[in-house]
């Protein structure tokens, strides 16, 4: 994570090669909608990663098209459960509900779900994050959802409790039919509270935190640090970009001392293509190669 | 004789069985009232935003709008009654 323009797609694209170099299997998917990474790895790239060096494949996500695909199934499930009539009701309310606010989270979110289980045999999975913005909101998404789940659940329930008081009464009946919309609730619950386990548990999910040596570049890193503790996410590593000699991210804020650092040498020539970025990691094989191993 | 003894019984059990339907349908009336209004908070909870409400997050709401054709509907109902609240109370109460 970082704010725009302080290297997070080139930190991901070195990080990502650096690994693959150490023999590891790894996925890197580009969350943000600038898609830098199709630059870096001058080649397209789609939702379906491609291999671009040995052991090391390269995606980029649609946002646009993971919400046109959940709200097509929902449509799909809409028609085939409700009445011909209210279903027809419904068309003005769905032209519209694509551009409403927070489903651009949800896309990434179903994007992240689906890859995480795709390649879950994988050894490293490196996500290029969107702007501070959207990644704080996806990040923040299953804490969110949670609250409102809890209480529809809850709600759920009362209502479920009282109908089965009327029938046993009415219709001297013990044995009840599951209520669908419990069901879809409590498997809401599940999905978020197995989102959150994997977002702030540092075994499975790790947030390294890109920066650059100016007052913006460090204002907002402090907010991101503060918003990520409050979701209960720690940050694991902080790479400090063009940083200047004997400065440390500890000087930035005393918040920083405590985590480590994995910061790039700065390079002469563009990061640009796979082979540009491997001779940079040969280059400096020894400086990187030692900060890799402090991870 | 018997037949007219066992027609009598007959309507007797049909008199007996009436009355107890009655009695527990006017038993649960109440808590049926009470239902349909949560069923109606929970339709104006989740699908809020059909009518200009606040929403949870979308997701949520997509996620269990093809299992709420019956809140849905039962919320548009509401919204015709919405303005006599005191006749719905009556309504309910019997009384009037």
């Amino acid at each position: 994570m970082g704010k725009g323009g302080v290297g997070k797609s080139t930190s991901a694209a070195l990080f990502s090669t650096s690994l693959a170099q150490k023999g590891y299997h790894v996925l890197l998917v580009s969350l943000d909608p600038a898609h830098n990474q199709s630059d870096i790895f001058e080649r397209a790239l789609s939702d379906e990663p491609v291999e671009v060096a040995p052991r090391l494949r390269v995606g980029e996500i649609d946002e646009d098209s993971w919400i046109r695909a959940y709200l097509k199934d929902v449509r799909r499930q809409i028609n085939r459960t409700y009445s011909y009539l209210t279903a027809f009701n419904l068309d003005k309310y769905f032209s519209v509900i694509k551009h409403s606010p927070g489903l651009e989270e949800y896309a990434l979110i179903l994007a992240y779900e689906h890859l995480r289980n795709k390649y879950s045999g994988w050894d490293y999975l490196v996500f290029d994050m969107p702007p501070t913005a959207l990644s704080l909101k996806f990040f923040a998404l299953p804490s969110l959802s949670l609250v409102w789940v809890n209480h529809l659940l809850a709600l759920r329930r009362e209502i479920i409790e009282k109908r089965e008081l009327i029938t046993k009464i009415k219709l001297l009946k013990k044995e009840f039919e599951r209520d669908k919309v419990l069901n879809k609730i409590q498997e809401q619950r599940e999905q978020y509270e197995v989102l959150r386990e994997a977002f702030t548990n540092p075994e499975k999910t790790q947030v390294y935190l890109v920066l650059n040596p100016d007052k913006l570049s460090h204002a907002e890193s402090l907010r991101i640090f503060h918003s990520l503790k409050e979701l209960d996410i720690r940050l694991y590593r902080t790479i400090y970009n063009k940083r200047p000699v004997n400065e440390t991210c500890a000087d930035i804020d005393p918040v920083f001392a405590d985590i480590p650092s994995l910061n790039f040498p700065l390079s002469d020539t563009p990061l640009i293509g796979v082979q540009q970025l491997q001779r940079y990691l040969q280059a400096n094989d020894g400086e990187v190669q030692s900060r890799l191993n402090v991870c | 004789m018997i037949r007219i003894l066992k027609t009598v019984k007959d309507k007797v059990v049909e008199f007996l069985r009436l009355s107890d339907e009655v009695a527990r349908s006017n038993a649960v009336e109440t808590i049926e009232t009470e239902v349909e209004e949560l069923d109606n908070i929970f339709g104006v909870l989740v699908l809020g935003s059909y009518v200009g409400m606040p929403s949870p997050p979308m997701q949520i709401s997509l996620d269990l709008m093809p299992f709420m054709e019956k809140e849905l509907i039962l919320m548009m109902e509401k919204v015709d009654t919405a303005s006599q609240p005191l006749s719905q109370l009556f309504s309910v109460l019997d009384m009037g």
